[in-house]
C-alpha cells in the first residue's frame, strides 16, 4: 500500500443556506474563480493532503481540483455542526487531526491554516488538545479551527441530543485557544497576514463587494528559460493577483501545454483557478524538461 | 552467411560482426520478426547482446561485443532520424547500456549496408576500424593513439578521405576509465563506458562510409511524412532546444528544488544564475548547430574566456557545476572541454568528483586540495582521471567501486545506482524519477526513463510518489523505449500528441509492415524487459533496483517550506507496483517467455 496519507485533512464547509448573502457563498465569483474554490485551494495547499468539502443534499458547486472530494449532509438545516460531524468522521479514513473551515473566509492564508494545525503540536494539556481555537479580536473562530478527526461521533451525539451549536462540542473538548498575540508570534503569518484577515468572513452583499473591492494579495512572479528570454523580462517581479491565472495573464503568458507554473518551488501545475495569497511567488517554467 | 533476400523497408537485414583481432568478418542475417520485435537502436542493440555477448563476460575481455547500430528511420529525411546506439555489457554496471549519438556517422554507417556494425576481439596495437560497403579494413591508429576524439577523427578524415565519418575514443577511452565515451563530430555516446569497451579492443576508430540505399515501399510517402514533421519541429514543444538548449534547465531545476547540490546535499544552488543558460546566452553565445538531418537546432556553442568554443548542456553543468559546488562559467565550461577532450562521460565524472570531494570533506580520502567549490581541483582530477595518474586511478573506476577501496560508510553517500552515476534529477523532489532511476536497466539514468516529465508536468504531488507514479514511469519508459530504438530524438516527443499511434504510422510508412500503436507499446515492453533478462543473466537481483541511502534517510527542504522524504518503505511499494504492472515476479524477475514473445512480421 502506497503512502498518501498526510498530517491533516481540510474540511470545508459549504452547505450553510447563505440567506443573509441571497445567493450561494460557494458560487460567488471570486477573482475568475468562485469562493468555494478558492477556500479549498488555500485549505489544499497548508494541509499538505486531502481536502473535503461537505456540501447540502443536492447543492450545486462550482467546479473544484479533481482532488477534492465531496461528501453530503444527511439533513439540511442542521448548521455548521452537522456538517461538522460528516467532514470529520470523512476525514477519520486519512488522519487524526483536521482543519475545519466555512466557505466564506475570501482571506484565509495558507500560513493561517499552519498555524492553527501547529497547535496540535505544542500541546497544552496532556494527550493533546482535541481542538485548537482561534480566539482573534477577542471572538472565537471555530469555523476556522483545528480537530481531532475522532470528534465525529462525539458531535454526532451532541446533534442526536438537539445541541447543534459549536460551542456545545467545546464544553466536551480540550481546547486550545490561539489568542492574536500567540497567532502573531509565528513570524511568518505575521508577515503576510498582520491583521488577521484570515478570519474575515462575509455574510451579506455588502461584505462581498467590500472583499472583492480590495486589492489582491500581493505576490512575485518570475519567468524562466526562454520564457524569459523571449521578452527580455528575467528577474523577479512583484504583482497582484488572487489566482496563478491572473499572475499568468499579467505576465502575457498562457497555458498552452508548454508552459507550467510552480507556487513557492512546490507543487507544478497549469490550473490557472490555483489561489494564491501574499507573500506566494509563482515560477513559469517550460514544460518541455529534459536533457 | 548471406543476407536476407527481402528485408523490410528501411532495413538491409544484416549485422556485421567484424573481429578486429585479425580483421575477419562475418554477415549475421536479421530476419524481419527481429526487426520487427526490436526495431533498432538500443532495442536491436539490446537483442544483439543477448545473442552475442557471453555470459558473464568481462565487458574488457576480446569477446565481449561492442555493436554501433542503426534503425530504420536511419537514412530517411525524417527529422532528427540520424542518430545511432551504441550497446555493450558496461564496464561501469557490468550490465548492458546502451547510448545513443547522431549526424554523419549514423548515415554512413548504415550506408555500408547493415544495420549493425559489432566489433568483437583485440587487436595487438592501436588500431582504426575501416567499414565501407565493400569490406573491412584494419589501419595503424599509432598516429591517433592518445589524441582527443575530435583530433582522431579529423586525423583519420585527412588521412583517409573526407568522405569517411568516425567514432572515436579519447585518451580516456584508450585507458579503460570506466566511464569513457564514444563520440563522433563532438556527440557523445556517454553513459556506461563504452569508451572502455573500444579501448580495451585497442581500437581507437570505428570509420565507416558506404553508397547503399535501403529501399522504402512508397518514398513519397515518406517524403510527405518527413514534411509533416519538419513543419511540427518548428512549433512551441521545441522552442526551448531551439532558443536556449538544455541548460534552460539549470535555474528552472533551481527554482523548485531539483538541482542537486554539493554531492546531493543540496537541491538548491545559491550561484545557480551564474552558470544558467539566460546568463550564458546573452554574455557568451557564439552560435546554434544542429546534428545530421535535425531541424531542430538545440546545440547552443558558447566561448569560454580564453575564446575556445564548446557545445554545453544541462547535464555538463550541473555535474561539474553545483554538484561540485564550482560557479565560475570559465571553469566549467573548461572542465566541460576537459571531459570532451579526454572522451569522459560528465555525469559520471561529476558524479564521482562530487562523492571523493563530500569524503575529503569527512576525512575519508586523502586528498585534501580536492575541495567542493574549488575550480582548480576540479580541472587538476579531471586530468588526473583521464590520465588515471594520482587519486584519478581510483576515481576513473567511478563511484561504486571507490567505495569499495574508501569504505567507511562512503557507500552511503555514493550517487549511483548499479553503479552508473546520478543524472541530475533531485529524486527526493521529482519521485516519478526517483522510481525510474531505481528500476532502469542501464542504472540511473534520465534518458531511458524519462520519468521527470510525469513529475514536471503537474498532476500528482511530485514528492509523494503513488501508483500514479509508477505508472507515469511506465509510460515514459515505454516511450523512450520506442524513440530510442526508431531512433528519433527526445526533443521532438512534446511534438507528438499521440505518440505511439503516430510512431507506429511512421514506422508502416518507411518499412511496410503494418503497425499500430498497440503493436508498439507491446514492443516497448518487449525491450524493455529484454534489458532486465540481459541483466538478470549478469547477476542483477533485486537489490540492485534501489537508491543510495541518502536520498532514503535524508529529507530536504523546498522553497515552501515543505519537507520532501523519500521513506525506504515508499520506494520499495513503488518498486514492487512497478514490479507487478510490468509482468515481473516479486523478485524483479520477467517471465522466461515474455521477452522472447515476437509478432509475425
Amino acid at each position: 500500500m502506497l503512502d498518501s496519507v498526510g498530517p491533516a485533512v481540510g474540511v470545508v464547509l459549504a452547505g450553510g443556506r447563505s440567506s443573509r448573502m441571497g445567493t450561494a457563498k460557494a458560487m460567488l465569483e471570486w477573482h475568475g474563480s468562485t469562493l468555494l474554490r478558492r477556500v479549498t485551494g488555500v485549505v489544499e495547499r497548508a494541509v499538505d493532503g486531502r481536502v473535503i468539502v461537505v456540501r447540502a443534499p443536492d447543492q450545486r458547486l462550482p467546479e473544484l481540483a479533481s482532488t477534492v472530494s465531496v461528501r453530503e449532509d444527511p439533513e439540511e438545516g442542521l448548521g455548521p455542526m452537522q456538517g461538522l460531524a460528516v467532514g470529520l468522521a470523512a476525514a477519520a479514513e486519512h488522519a487524526g487531526t483536521a482543519f475545519v473551515c466555512s466557505t466564506d473566509l475570501p482571506f484565509l492564508h495558507v500560513d493561517f491554516v499552519r498555524a492553527v494545525l501547529r497547535g496540535f503540536e505544542r500541546p497544552a494539556v496532556e494527550g493533546g488538545p482535541d481542538v485548537v481555537l482561534p480566539y482573534v479580536g477577542g471572538f472565537r473562530q471555530p469555523m476556522a479551527a483545528g480537530y481531532r478527526t475522532e470528534l465525529a461521533p462525539t458531535v454526532e451525539k451532541l446533534l442526536e441530543a438537539g445541541r447543534r451549536r459549536p460551542a456545545h462540542l467545546l464544553e466536551e473538548c480540550h481546547v486550545t485557544q490561539l489568542d492574536d498575540a500567540t497567532l502573531l508570534a509565528d513570524r511568518r503569518l505575521a508577515g503576510v497576514d498582520p491583521d488577521l484577515d484570515s478570519v474575515v468572513n462575509i455574510n451579506e452583499p455588502a461584505d462581498y463587494r467590500a472583499a472583492r473591492d480590495r486589492p489582491a494579495p500581493e505576490v512575485t512572479v518570475e519567468r524562466y528559460g526562454v520564457l524569459a528570454t523571449r521578452t527580455g523580462e528575467r528577474g523577479r517581479r512583484t504583482i497582484r493577483a488572487a489566482t496563478v491565472g491572473e499572475a499568468l495573464e499579467q505576465m502575457r503568458l498562457t497555458f498552452d501545454g508548454h508552459i507550467v507554473a510552480a507556487v513557492n518551488g512546490d507543487q507544478i501545475g497549469n490550473d490557472p483557478e490555483l489561489p494564491l495569497v501574499a507573500g506566494d511567488s509563482v515560477a513559469f517554467l517550460s514544460a518541455d524538461a529534459g536533457g | 552467411m548471406s543476407a536476407v533476400a527481402e528485408p523490410p523497408g528501411g532495413y538491409f537485414g544484416r549485422a556485421l560482426v567484424v573481429d578486429v583481432s585479425d580483421g575477419s568478418s562475418t554477415t549475421m542475417p536479421l530476419p524481419a520478426q527481429v526487426l520487427r520485435s526490436y526495431l533498432g537502436g538500443a532495442g536491436l542493440g539490446t537483442w544483439l547482446m543477448n545473442e552475442l555477448c557471453p555470459v558473464q563476460a568481462d565487458p574488457l575481455e576480446p569477446d565481449a561485443p561492442l555493436a554501433f547500430v542503426f534503425s530504420p528511420l536511419v537514412g530517411t529525411p525524417l527529422t532528427t532520424s540520424a542518430k545511432f546506439a551504441v550497446v555493450a555489457k558496461s564496464p561501469l554496471t557490468n550490465l548492458l547500456t546502451d547510448a545513443l549519438a547522431s549526424s554523419h556517422f549514423a548515415l554512413a554507417g548504415k550506408f555500408t549496408g547493415h544495420d549493425a556494425l559489432v566489433l568483437t576481439g583485440r587487436a595487438e596495437t592501436p588500431t582504426v576500424v575501416l567499414v565501407d560497403d565493400t569490406g573491412v579494413g584494419l589501419v595503424d591508429a599509432s598516429e591517433q593513439w592518445g589524441m582527443p576524439a575530435a583530433e582522431a577523427e579529423e586525423s583519420i578524415r585527412e588521412r583517409h578521405g573526407r568522405r569517411w565519418r568516425a567514432a572515436s575514443i579519447g585518451p580516456a577511452g584508450e585507458r579503460q576509465v570506466r566511464y569513457a565515451t564514444i563520440s563522433h563530430d563532438g556527440r557523445h555516446a556517454g553513459r556506461g563506458g563504452l569508451g572502455a569497451v573500444m579501448g580495451a579492443k585497442n581500437v581507437k576508430a570505428l570509420a565507416v562510409q558506404g553508397g547503399k540505399r535501403v529501399d522504402l515501399p512508397d518514398r513519397s510517402a515518406v517524403l510527405a511524412a518527413a514534411k509533416d514533421l519538419r513543419g511540427r519541429s518548428f512549433g512551441p514543444a521545441t522552442a526551448k532546444y531551439r532558443e536556449l538548449g538544455t541548460l534552460s534547465n539549470l535555474l528552472a531545476f533551481n527554482a523548485i528544488s531539483t538541482l542537486p547540490t554539493r554531492n546531493f546535499q543540496d537541491a538548491t544552488f545559491a550561484e545557480a544564475p551564474k552558470l544558467s543558460a539566460e546568463d550564458l546566452a546573452e554574455s557568451r553565445s557564439v552560435a546554434r548547430a544542429s546534428c545530421a538531418s535535425c531541424t531542430i537546432g538545440c546545440e547552443h556553442i558558447y566561448a569560454s574566456k580564453g575564446g575556445k568554443k564548446m557545445r554545453v548542456e544541462y547535464e555538463n553543468v550541473f555535474a561539474l557545476g553545483p554538484m561540485c559546488q564550482v560557479s565560475d562559467p570559465d571553469q566549467v565550461l573548461e572542465a566541460s572541454a576537459r571531459c570532451d577532450d579526454l572522451g569522459v562521460d560528465t555525469i559520471s565524472a561529476g558524479g564521482t568528483i562530487a562523492w571523493a570531494m563530500e569524503c575529503v570533506e569527512r576525512g575519508l580520502l586523502d586528498a585534501t586540495w580536492l575541495r567542493f567549490g574549488d575550480g582548480d581541483a576540479l580541472l587538476r582530477v579531471l586530468d588526473e582521471i583521464g590520465n588515471r595518474t594520482g587519486v584519478g586511478d581510483l576515481l576513473a573506476e567511478g563511484s561504486r567501486r571507490a567505495t569499495e577501496v574508501v569504505e567507511q560508510g562512503s557507500a552511503a553517500f555514493a550517487p549511483h545506482v548499479k553503479g552508473m552515476e546520478m543524472p541530475g534529477y533531485e529524486p527526493r523532489t521529482m519521485q516519478s524519477m526517483a522510481l525510474g532511476l531505481a528500476v532502469n536497466a542501464r542504472g540511473a539514468d534520465h534518458n531511458r526513463s524519462g520519468a521527470y516529465e510525469a513529475d514536471l508536468a503537474g498532476g500528482a504531488d511530485r514528492v509523494r510518489g503513488t501508483a500514479e507514479h509508477v505508472r507515469a514511469a511506465i509510460e515514459t519508459e515505454d516511450r523512450a523505449a520506442i524513440m530510442d530504438s526508431l531512433i528519433l530524438c527526445k526533443f521532438l516527443r512534446g511534438v507528438f500528441t499521440d505518440p505511439f499511434e503516430e510512431w507506429a504510422d511512421l514506422l508502416s510508412t518507411v518499412t511496410g509492415w503494418d503497425v499500430d500503436g498497440a503493436e508498439l507499446h507491446e514492443t516497448a515492453r518487449r525491450i524493455v524487459l529484454a534489458k532486465r533478462t540481459f541483466n538478470l543473466r549478469e547477476g542483477w537481483t533485486r537489490d540492485d533496483d534501489w537508491l543510495p541511502e541518502r536520498f532514503l534517510d535524508t529529507p530536504v527542504e523546498l522553497g515552501s517550506g515543505r519537507t520532501a522524504t523519500l521513506p525506504a518503505e515508499r520506494l520499495r511499494a513503488m518498486i514492487d507496483d512497478y514490479y507487478a504492472e510490468r509482468g515481473l515476479d516479486a523478485e524483479g524477475r520477467p517471465p522466461l517467455a515474455t521477452s522472447r514473445r515476437e509478432p509475425t512480421p
